[in-house]
This record gives structure tokens, C-alpha cells and sequence, in this order.
């Protein structure tokens, strides 16, 4: 069964491929049939391979399934090659199901799309190239699909690319990652010509055997994977993109920019564990980012005003929390939640979505309100998907996760960073309840359609069994995953509870009973801008490099480029010049040719040693 | 000469037989299908000979011809790309409304007949006899229709120009024979390495040698007839011209440098390494500015030569290997970008001007894909045939530390992204008003998507392509 | 650089130097009168007629290349009808006949090609 691996990828890519060749020649049923079917395929295929593991584990915990060799050239020669392991099993149950879910609900979704097949083509290049970072042998392979990803959520942030604004987000989104990708590429270059492989079992290996622990090179490796990850994972001070992502349709930003692309930062700090382990202040810097992260994405949620921006500052935050759990070492924790926030976010997303379709597309809470009794199905799972974010306990996955998150921060990284969760736990049980009730509750401000059909509703029930039933597992999963289970103390898991329900207190006694009168602070504006960051680095990096870039236009570094292009245009000009279309020029060009190889010829003509069998001849 | 020989000359003789049966057909009945059909099964008859040649591989047929794995890759790819030409060529005869249609045919045989025989010569007489029967068709093939001045030009060009090259390259046979007595690229080897030679005079006549067959070969200063002539040439003509003339020289050059004891030589190292860097150089500078897609193809298909020979430059057996994978994707890459250039051309002229693919996208997406794919495989994207040629290039070039041309390499490829790009942006802006646009036929539908097929499929894949190069490698060093 | 090809390299300067010196004084101090007539097309002296590039008819081309293919079968006939009793008796006859035949064969077949083709005809 494990042998079907190779289908995980495989069949999202040949969505891909048949949408993109046959997309606008095939009737919609077929491309849904398509779009969907390969997805669902995917999935089953991930829920046969989960079976048999748990039925019978492989030898050493770990399944690698060799394709093929890339190629082979002067010594390196990358494999593409598939690595099945617990951790890879979980990521592909969770890009696969979500995914699938969120197929189903883009069916209508996007119902009255002209671009309906390039829609689900993308996205199938998207689960395809997810699948492969997460399943990939080779940190090459993982690079592919990670830019695989990258591309993606380009493509789908511009989406309605009629629309400049739209564009500017994706170019946005692309241009900020890619300063992160810029690290991990020179972080893998580096990995090369240290360790000689890409593989990543066997970097591991080497890193442990030849790297001291917090030597030069294991810190510098590992502060520039972090940096990659910050940057797909949108984790400060690269975090800025990921808001005006939300410019793409609802189901890529539950899909990509909540469940799934976004945390790939946290999948591959979990996978390179054993690496981060090494650099111990690279782990420090891992944690300070997750909780600042955590800190700067729940007080900007507070302030937003349009409801997918609250959730991905939100997303931010959460992912924050995934960030400070790898920084104290616990990344089976991590990855537990990265698995609940997939569920419970991706359903904030879509309840977000059908809330848009029931009003066309107007996001901002305010102007919103009362929709309890219009929308019934988008209001229960989205107030189920909002509890799990919120953390309210014991019936929620979001709550063990994150009670897993604080314990683990407590007992490894001591009070401050627990202190710091706690916060954090507060504000989202704050914001959270902020938009449900001022989205649902109170007098409807709004027109809105009734609710659309099963195929937006199933995916939300579907979504909010799992945000309530997907904690239940949590000891399991830690022995599936990291081989041993510690629950928390008790006394912790009170305190959470406490917290997170304290937030939701406050919440209705601010927007519900009408304490927070006040319209909007200087602290609130702040907060909605991003604690202004985009302000920040336009004043910081935009307006200077421009300003520098004006006053600069003529200094020496740009003689040397203008002399290059001149020197190019020089030599065109030069070139151009003798191809006069007159042979006389053209025999001219031959005698020149003959005449230098000539001179070569004479030049360097040298005896052979005589009676030598071979040539023996030292280079110069 | 007996019985095995002349299993091991199959795939030749078929080829030989072929033309001659197309020729008689022709005397029997003009008819452009029949004409096609039957020169496409002498294709195939001649690739069906191959598995029972190299069966008896290797063999040395007479002083003149070697057969051997190295030969039969390089026929097989040969065979493949006069197929390619002579389906793409069926859709541009038939939209040029020729009288005279079915002689095209005969010719392309005999070019790629003089182009497998360059592959298996072992001899300066083969050597000479397949570069001038494989010239002399070519010769009438670029000025095959007779519907302007353009292709007159152009192929009187390439005759006086290629004659001028013959001459060197006689001059320095005849020298070599003068000095050591050998004809045959085995006894003139022993007889130099002998140290029989007069430096002197051996190295400025091999140095003749390879400026004849650099013309072929088109690396600059011998490339200033092919933007001339590539674009005077119909599209699939050019196509042929610029992989199966140029693949079979490079062949024989590999041949006689590999039977010299190969490339370690300071004289060889300078003399290629010149060609190499003018090339990249003259190639890329000169396409800078081109606003014809042909023009601009040729002027890349100057630069990608001086990439081979970085590869060429290489020891024994990772040259051989990074060459003939070179030249597969080059081949793949190159046939498919005339392809698309032949199947848009319309009505009475040929899809030239840079402007005539100006929103491609919107019009002909299909071929505006596969066009992008081309040019992002000549520039080396990964993912694409392309990317593990250049690859090859430079680890071989790596593998030597011949860091000046490693360099020039990758500046080079720098300066080419500029102008795929610039075609790919092209492709890409607002369509124009639509011209109506000619259907795709059957067989150059089919051979496009197979073009494309490999293009991708040996950038993902290239394991099978690798095994395949490294077996017949070794039979050569 | 070897040294005895110092002696090459002046040569090859001395060469080029005095060719350019030369065609550079005639042009300088060789005095320029032109007339009419000077410049007009030498014709063994007498006035020129016509254009010198007439059109010649393409058939003469074609009788001519027709002429040569099959004068080259020739001169490869002889010496092998000469030699033909020596292989004979080396015992290759047969191999040596062979041959003969596929390569006057090919040729037999081009010219029914020409004939067909009516290259052979005037009109």
C-alpha cells in the first residue's frame, strides 16, 4: 500500500495538466469532475497509506520510495525520491482532506467563473506541489515544490487579475517570500558544499556527526532555513504579505494562505529538527519570532474591520504559536496544531466565504450584523470553527493543541514565553467572539441571500467535526508522530480554559453590550494597519531605496551596469555591422577565422614525446 | 565485404535505397502524400536496420567507415530529425502551392545520408564525402521554392560560402597527408603520436580542418551566413540545417579528437576554447536586437554551439556524454521551435517578424505554449531539456577548471534569457486584431505534441536518455 | 612562441606591408584623368554593345549537368572495365560486378527520372 505514495503527487498534477491543456474545451461538469476527483483520489490515497502504517509500521519508522535519479552529472546526482514518515503521513491527511473539502466548496464557489478551469487547475498545481514539499527525499525536490507553491498562490492571488489591485498582492506576496526563499536557496547551497547531498535523512546524519553543536555553520544553516520559513510561514518581520493575499477568491485563501502554504515554514523547521537542534540560538530566534508574531498578528486581528484580514492576521498569529512551539523544541506540538488550525481555520475561511456570498462580497464587519437567522449552517460551524480558534475547552481541537503549545512552552522555555501564549490566548478569544458577534449578532445592516447548497455546507459540517473531534486524538498523535505522549498538568489546562473563556467574556461585554463605545483609537488604527509595518518598511525600505536608487542613478556601480549594457549594445552594434548580407564580407569573416585558428595552430604546436602511446601533455 | 558488413551498413544502404526509390516513384507519378509516404518509410526502414547493425557493432567497414554504438545513436537521432522535417515540410510544400513539390524529398534523404556517414567516418575520405553529399542537397533544399528572390539568395549564399570552406578544408587534409602519409583518422593518430609529425605543419592543418568544419558547425567568425541564410530557408529546412548538418560534424570532430587522443592538448584547448567564447559572445550580442524570430534562432543556435563545445573540451568520456546530450536537446528544443514557426505561417509568407507573434497567447495558446517552452529550454530553465544541457556544459566545463569558459558560459546565458524573454513578452502582450489563423495539421499536430512531450520529458526524466548516451559513449573512447 | 617562426612572422608582415605600401602609392601619386572613354567597358577596343548580363536559356544549364553526371559514369567505367580481368582472376568478379551494377543502376534510374521529367527535351 505504501507503494501508492507515488500518487499523491501524481494525481493532482495530472488535474493539473489535463485542466490546463483541455480546460477551456471541457464542459464544467468534467472539469469539476476533474478538479475535485483528483483531490478526492489523493486523498483516499492518503487514507489507505495512513491505514496500513498504523496497521503495520515500516522497519527504522520511516518509508523512502525511490523514483528515479534525476540526473547524474560530475557527482551530484539528486534522486527524486519520496520520504513517508508519521510527520509527512499527517501533512499529506491535511492537504489532501482540507483540501479536498475546499474543492468541494469551490465548486459553487466559483460557480459563475469564466475562469473556472484555470481556477482548479491552479489549485491542483497547488496540492500537487504541497504534496511534493512534503513528501520530498531530497531538500531539491522540497525546493521545487516549494516554489511549486510559491507560484501557486501567485497565480491565484491574482486570480481576477482584471483588477490592478489584485496583482499588486500577488507581486507583493511573491516579491517578500522570495526574500526568504533567497535565504533557504543559499542555505541549501551551503548544505551542498559542506555536506555533499541535499538528502535529507543523510543531512541530518552528517550535520550531527560533523557540525558541533552551536557551531558557525550549524547557526548559519539554520538561521537561513528560518528565514525561508519566515517568509513562506509569513512570520515577522516578512509577515506583511499575507493580509493583502486575501485579494485572491476565499477558497485559495483558506486553502493556501490558511491551511496548507503557510505553514510549510513550520513543516520544514519540524523536519530539520534534528539541524535547528545543532543552533541553539537559532532555536532562541525560532521562539522570539513565534511570539512576537504571535503577539503583533492578535492585536492587528482586534482592529481589523473586514473579516477575511482579521483571519489572516489571525493566521499569522496561529502560526506564530506553531513558531514559538518549534523554538522550545516541542514540533510534535507544533505540528499538532498545525493540523487543528488547518481545520478549524480553513472552516473560519469558508463560513468567511459563504458570509460573502450571502452579501455579495462585502467583508466589513461593521456594516455587517444579525446574519444568525439568515445564514443558520454558516453561523454554528462558524461559531464551532471560531470556539476552536479561541481555544474554549474541552470540546474544542483548538484548545488541546494550544494547551499542548503552553505547556510545552512552560516546561521548556520557562514563564515568559508561556506568559506571552497566554496573551496571546486572550486576544484571539477576544477577536474571535469580536467578529462572530459583530458578523452575526445584533440587528442585520445588510441584505443577504439565503444559504447557498450542499456543496458549501458539507464541507462546513465536515470542517467543524473535525475542529471538535480532531483534539480527542491528541495522545495518540503525539505517540504517532514523536513516539511518546506527555499530557499536560491540569492545573495549566484550567488556566487556559480561564483565559480563553475570560476573552470571550470580555468580548460580549464589549461589542455585545456596548462597553467599547468608542469608534476607533490612534491605537486601533495602528493595530489595523499591521502595527504598521507596511508604513514602516515603505518609510524604512521602500522610500529610501527609491530615494537612494534617484540620487544615485549616475554613481560608479552604475557606470560599471551602464558600461556592461553598453558594452553589450557596443558589440551588437559591431556584430550587426558585419552582417551586410554581402558574401564578400561573409568570405572575409571565414579567411579572419581561418587565419586566427591558424596562428593558434602555429603558436601552440608542440612535439609529441616521442614514442609515447598517449598523449602525456600537461595542461597549461 | 561480406554478409555482416553489409548488415552493419543497413541502416546507409536503406537510407541510400530509399532515395533512390523516391526518385523513381517521382519518375512514375508526381504525387506529394505518395512521395512523402514513401521517403518517411525509408526513414523507417533505415531506423529498423539499426537493431541488427549494432548487433554487429562495432565494426569497421573498409579504411572508410566505422559502425559502432556511438554511430548508430547519432544515425538514429539523424533519422528522427528528417522525419520531423519531412512531416513539417509536407504542411509548408503544400501551403506554398509548389509546382514541383516531390524532389524535396529525395533531397532530404541524401542530406541525412552524407550526415550519417559523417557520423561513422573514421576517415578524411568519408569524412569529405558525407560533409559535401550532405552540403550539396542542402544547398538546393534552402533554395527550394521558387516563389521569391529570398531563398535564391540564401541558398547561393550558403554554396559559395560552403565551398569556400570545403577548400580550407581540403587544403588541411592535404597537408596532413602530406606530413604524416595517413588518411584514416587511426593511422594519422599513430603517426603523430608516434611523434612522426612536424608540429609545424600538422596542427595548422588540422587547425584548416576545423575551420572547414567550424562553417558547418557555424561558430563565429564562420557564422556570419546563418541569419542570412536561416532565414531565407523555409522553416522546416532551417530546422534541418541547423541540427542534422551540424550534429553530424560535431560527430566527426568527436571522432577524430577522441582517435587524437583527445582534447588535453594545448593547441586543441586554445583553438576550441577561441570558438567556444566568440561564439557565445558573437551569438548573443548579435540576437540582442533581431526582430525576426528566425534571425534571432539562428543567432542562439550560434551561441549554443560555443556552449557544445565547452562540453567538447572535456575529457573523453564525460564530452562525449555531455555533447550528445547537448546536441539531443538541442535537436528536441530546435525542431520544435521551427515547428511552431512553420505551422503559423500563413497565406503566402512565413511567421517571421518578431510582431507576428505579438499575443500569441491569446490567439494560438497551444503554440504559444510550446514556443515558451522552447525558448525557456534554449535558455536552460529547469524542468526543461535544456537545463541539463547547459548543465552538462558546465560540469564539464567544471570537471576541466576551465573556469574562463565556465564564466563565459554563464554570462552568456544571462545575456540569451534577455531575448527568449523578450519573445515570451511578445507572446504575451494584447493580441492584435486576429488574423485568421491556419489550422494545425494532423502530422505536425502529433509531431509538436511529441516535440513537446520530450522537451519536458527529458528535463523531468532523463535517466533512460543518460543510460542510453553512457553505453554508446563508451564505445568511442 | 618558437623562435625560428620569428623569420614566418616578419615574412608575413613584409608581405602585407608591401602590398598595402603599394596599392597605396598608386593611388596617391598615380595621376587620376578620367574621360569618358576611360571609364567606359574595355571591349578588345572596340565600342561596347548591349548589356553583358544576357539571359542564357536554362536548358543549355541542364544538357550541360546532364552531360557531366554521365561523363563522370564514364571515367569511372574505364578503369573498371580495365581492371575487371585481374579481379576476375583475384576471384572478387562477382563482388566487383555487383558493385558495377547498383552504381550504373542508380544512375539507369536517374536517367529515367530525366526522361520522364522531360529534361531531355528541348521544347
Amino acid at each position: 500500500m505504501l507503494r501508492l505514495a507515488w500518487l499523491l503527487p501524481a494525481l493532482p498534477f495530472a488535474g493539473f495538466v489535463a485542466l490546463a491543456l483541455l480546460g477551456r474545451r471541457l464542459p464544467r461538469a468534467t472539469a469539476t469532475a476533474v478538479g475535485v476527483g483528483s483531490v478526492g483520489l489523493a486523498f483516499a490515497v492518503a487514507v489507505a497509506i495512513g491505514a496500513a502504517w498504523l496497521a503495520a509500521p515500516p522497519a527504522g519508522g520511516a518509508y523512502v520510495q525511490h523514483l528515479w535519479r534525476w540526473f547524474d552529472v560530475a557527482g551530484f546526482a539528486p534522486d527524486v525520491a519520496l520520504f513517508v514518515d508519521p510527520l509527512a503521513l499527517v501533512m499529506c491527511g491535511v492537504v489532501t482532506g482540507v483540501g479536498f473539502l475546499i474543492h468541494v466548496y469551490a465548486t459553487e464557489y466559483m460557480r459563475d467563473e469564466p475562469g473556472y478551469a484555470r481556477f482548479f487547475a491552479s489549485m491542483n498545481l497547488f496540492v500537487g506541489s504541497m504534496l511534493t514539499l512534503v513528501l520530498a527525499d531530497d531538500l531539491l525536490l522540497l525546493y521545487l515544490g516549494w516554489e511549486g507553491v510559491g507560484l501557486c498562490s501567485y497565480l491565484l492571488i491574482g486570480f481576477w487579475y482584471r483588477d490592478a489591485a489584485n496583482g499588486r498582492a500577488a507581486r507583493k506576496a511573491f516579491v517578500v517570500t522570495r526574500v526568504g526563499d533567497t535565504a533557504f536557496a543559499i542555505a541549501l547551497f551551503l548544505i551542498v558544499r559542506e555536506l555533499g547531498t541535499l538528502e535529507i535523512d543523510e543531512v541530518l546524519v552528517r550535520a550531527a556527526a560533523q557540525w558541533p553543536a552551536g557551531g558557525t555553520l550549524a547557526i548559519l544553516v539554520a538561521a537561513l532555513l528560518l528565514a525561508g520559513a519566515a517568509g513562506k510561514s509569513a512570520q515577522a518581520p516578512l509577515q506583511v504579505w499575507l493580509p493583502d493575499a486575501m485579494a485572491g477568491p476565499t477558497p485559495v485563501s483558506a486553502l493556501i494562505h490558511a491551511a496548507t502554504m503557510v505553514t510549510a515554514g513550520v513543516y520544514l523547521i519540524a523536519r530539520m529538527n534534528v539541524l535547528f537542534a545543532l543552533a541553539p540560538p537559532v532555536m532562541t530566534a525560532v521562539m522570539i519570532v513565534g511570539a512576537a508574531t504571535l503577539l503583533l498578528g492578535a492585536f492587528s486581528a482586534l482592529a481589523q474591520r473586514d473579516l477575511k484580514r482579521v483571519l489572516a492576521y489571525s493566521t499569522i498569529s496561529q502560526i506564530g504559536y506553531m513558531f514559538l512551539a518549534l523554538g522550545v523544541g516541542a514540533w510534535s506540538a507544533a505540528v499538532f496544531h498545525l493540523m487543528t488550525h488547518a481545520f478549524f481555520k480553513a472552516l473560519l475561511f469558508l463560513g468567511a466565504g459563504a458570509v460573502l456570498l450571502a452579501t455579495h462580497h462585502e467583508g466589513d464587519v461593521l456594516k455587517l450584523g444579525g446574519l444568525r437567522r439568515r445564514l443558520p449552517v454558516t453561523f454554528w460551524t462558524f461559531v464551532i470553527g471560531g470556539a476552536a480558534l479561541a481555544g474554549v475547552p474541552l470540546v474544542t481541537a483548538g484548545f488541546f493543541s494550544k494547551d499542548a503549545i503552553l505547556w510545552e512552552a512552560w516546561s521548556r522555555g520557562g514563564p515568559v514565553p508561556w506568559a506571552v501564549g497566554l496573551l496571546g490566548a486572550f486576544l484571539t478569544a477576544l477577536y474571535v467572539s469580536r467578529v462572530i458577534l459583530l458578523t452575526f449578532f445584533g440587528e442585520q445592516k445588510h441584505a443577504a441571500e439565503p444559504e447557498r447548497g450542499l456543496r458549501i455546507q458539507l464541507p462546513l459540517v465536515a470542517l467543524a467535526a473535525l475542529s471538535i473531534g480532531g483534539g480527542w486524538v491528541h495522545g495518540g498523535f503525539d505517540r504517532f508522530l514523536a513516539g511518546d505522549a506527555h499530557g499536560g498538568e491540569a492545573l495549566f489546562e484550567v488556566v487556559a480554559a480561564v483565559i480563553s473563556l475570560a476573552g470571550v467574556g470580555v468580548a460580549w461585554l464589549a461589542w455585545r453590550r456596548g462597553l467599547w463605545a468608542r469608534p476607533d483609537g490612534a491605537l486601533q488604527r495602528f493595530w489595523r494597519s499591521g502595527w504598521g509595518f507596511d508604513a514602516v518598511y515603505h518609510t524604512l525600505f521602500v522610500r529610501p531605496y527609491v530615494w537612494f536608487a534617484r540620487a544615485n542613478a549616475r554613481d560608479v556601480f552604475d557606470r560599471g551596469a551602464d558600461a556592461i549594457a553598453g558594452l553589450a549594445r557596443g558589440g551588437n552594434r559591431l556584430l550587426v555591422a558585419s552582417q551586410d548580407g554581402r558574401v564578400r564580407t561573409y568570405v572575409a569573416g571565414l579567411a579572419l577565422g581561418a587565419v586566427v585558428l591558424l596562428a593558434i595552430g602555429v603558436i601552440f604546436a608542440r612535439p609529441e614525446p616521442a614514442g609515447a602511446e598517449t598523449a602525456t601533455e600537461v595542461r597549461p | 565485404m561480406n554478409g555482416t558488413d553489409l548488415v552493419a551498413l543497413g541502416p546507409l544502404l536503406a537510407l541510400g535505397a530509399a532515395a533512390v526509390v523516391t526518385l523513381l516513384s517521382i519518375a512514375v507519378r508526381r504525387h506529394q502524400r505518395a512521395t512523402a509516404t514513401i521517403a518517411g518509410l525509408g526513414l523507417v526502414a533505415a531506423a529498423c536496420a539499426l537493431p541488427a547493425a549494432a548487433d554487429v557493432a562495432p565494426r569497421q567497414v573498409t579504411a572508410l567507415v566505422r559502425i559502432d554504438d556511438f554511430a548508430l545513436l547519432y544515425i538514429g537521432l539523424f533519422l528522427a530529425a528528417a522525419f520531423a522535417t519531412i512531416v513539417l515540410a509536407h504542411d509548408d510544400l503544400r501551403r506554398r502551392a509548389e509546382p514541383h513539390r516531390e524532389e524535396f524529398h529525395v533531397l532530404v534523404l541524401l542530406s541525412t545520408l552524407g550526415a550519417c556517414v559523417l557520423a561513422t567516418s573514421t576517415h578524411f575520405a568519408s569524412f569529405f564525402l558525407g560533409l559535401e553529399t550532405s552540403s550539396v542537397a542542402l544547398y538546393a533544399l534552402i533554395a527550394y521554392p521558387r516563389s521569391g528572390p529570398a531563398h535564391a539568395e540564401a541558398g547561393l549564399k550558403y554554396l559559395l560560402l560552403a565551398g569556400a570552406s570545403s577548400a580550407f578544408l581540403l587544403f588541411g587534409m592535404a597537408l596532413v597527408y602530406a606530413d604524416l602519409g595517413a588518411l584514416s583518422f587511426d593511422g594519422f593518430a599513430a603517426a603523430l603520436l608516434a611523434g612522426r609529425g612536424t608540429p609545424a605543419l600538422v596542427w595548422p592543418a588540422l587547425a584548416l580542418v576545423v575551420a572547414g568544419a567550424s562553417f558547418k558547425l557555424a561558430v563565429a567568425p564562420f557564422h556570419m551566413w546563418v541569419p542570412d541564410v536561416y532565414q531565407g530557408a523555409p522553416a522546416p529546412v532551417t530546422g534541418f540545417l541547423a541540427t542534422v548538418s551540424k550534429g553530424a560534424v560535431l560527430a566527426a570532430l568527436l571522432r577524430l579528437f577522441v582517435a587524437l587522443g583527445g582534447v588535453e592538448r594545448p593547441v586543441v584547448v586554445w583553438t576550441f576554447g577561441a570558438l567556444a567564447v566568440t561564439s557565445m559572445l558573437a551569438g548573443n550580442l548579435l540576437a540582442l536586437s533581431q526582430r525576426s524570430l528566425k534571425r534571432l534562432l539562428a543567432c542562439s543556435s550560434v551561441a549554443h554551439l560555443g556552449y557544445v563545445l565547452v562540453a567538447f573540451l572535456a575529457a573523453a568520456p564525460v564530452a562525449l556524454e555531455a555533447v550528445t546530450w547537448y546536441l539531443v536537446a538541442y535537436f528536441v528544443t530546435t525542431l520544435a521551435a521551427f515547428g511552431v514557426v512553420t505551422v503559423l505561417a500563413g497565406g503566402d509568407r512565413e511567421a517571421d517578424a518578431l510582431d507576428d507573434y505579438r499575443g500569441l497567447f491569446w490567439r494560438r495558446p497551444w503554440l504559444a505554449a510550446l514556443l515558451t517552452g522552447c525558448l525557456l529550454s534554449l535558455a536552460g530553465i529547469p524542468l526543461t531539456a535544456g537545463f541539463l544541457a547547459k548543465f552538462y556544459a558546465l560540469a564539464a566545463g567544471t570537471s576541466e577548471a576551465r573556469w574562463a569558459l565556465v564564466v563565459a558560459l554563464v554570462v552568456n546565458s544571462a545575456l540569451s534569457a534577455f531575448y527568449y524573454l523578450r519573445v515570451v513578452v511578445a507572446m504575451a502582450a494584447p493580441a492584435p486584431a486576429a488574423a485568421p489563423a491556419r489550422r494545425v495539421p494532423l502530422g505536425a499536430g502529433v509531431l509538436l505534441a511529441v516535440l513537446a512531450l520530450l522537451l519536458v520529458g527529458l528535463g523531468v526524466y532523463p535517466a533512460a536518455l543518460t543510460a542510453l548516451i553512457r553505453a554508446t559513449a563508451t564505445a568511442l573512447s | 612562441m618558437n623562435e625560428s617562426y620569428v623569420s614566418l612572422l616578419v615574412l608575413a608582415a613584409v608581405a602585407l606591408g608591401l602590398g598595402t605600401v603599394i596599392l597605396m602609392l598608386n593611388g596617391l601619386l598615380g595621376p587620376s584623368k578620367p574621360t569618358a572613354s576611360k571609364l567606359d567597358t574595355f571591349e578588345t577596343g572596340n565600342e561596347p554593345e548591349g548589356d553583358a548580363r544576357q539571359r542564357f536559356s536554362i536548358r543549355f544549364y541542364l544538357v550541360a549537368i546532364l552531360f557531366i553526371l554521365f561523363d563522370i559514369e564514364v571515367v569511372f567505367l574505364f578503369p573498371w572495365a580495365v581492371l575487371f580481368k585481374d579481379y576476375v582472376a583475384a576471384g572478387l568478379g562477382t563482388f566487383m560486378f555487383v558493385e558495377m551494377a547498383v552504381f550504373v543502376g542508380i544512375l539507369a534510374i536517374g536517367l529515367a527520372y530525366v526522361w520522364r521529367k522531360g529534361a531531355l527535351e528541348w521544347d
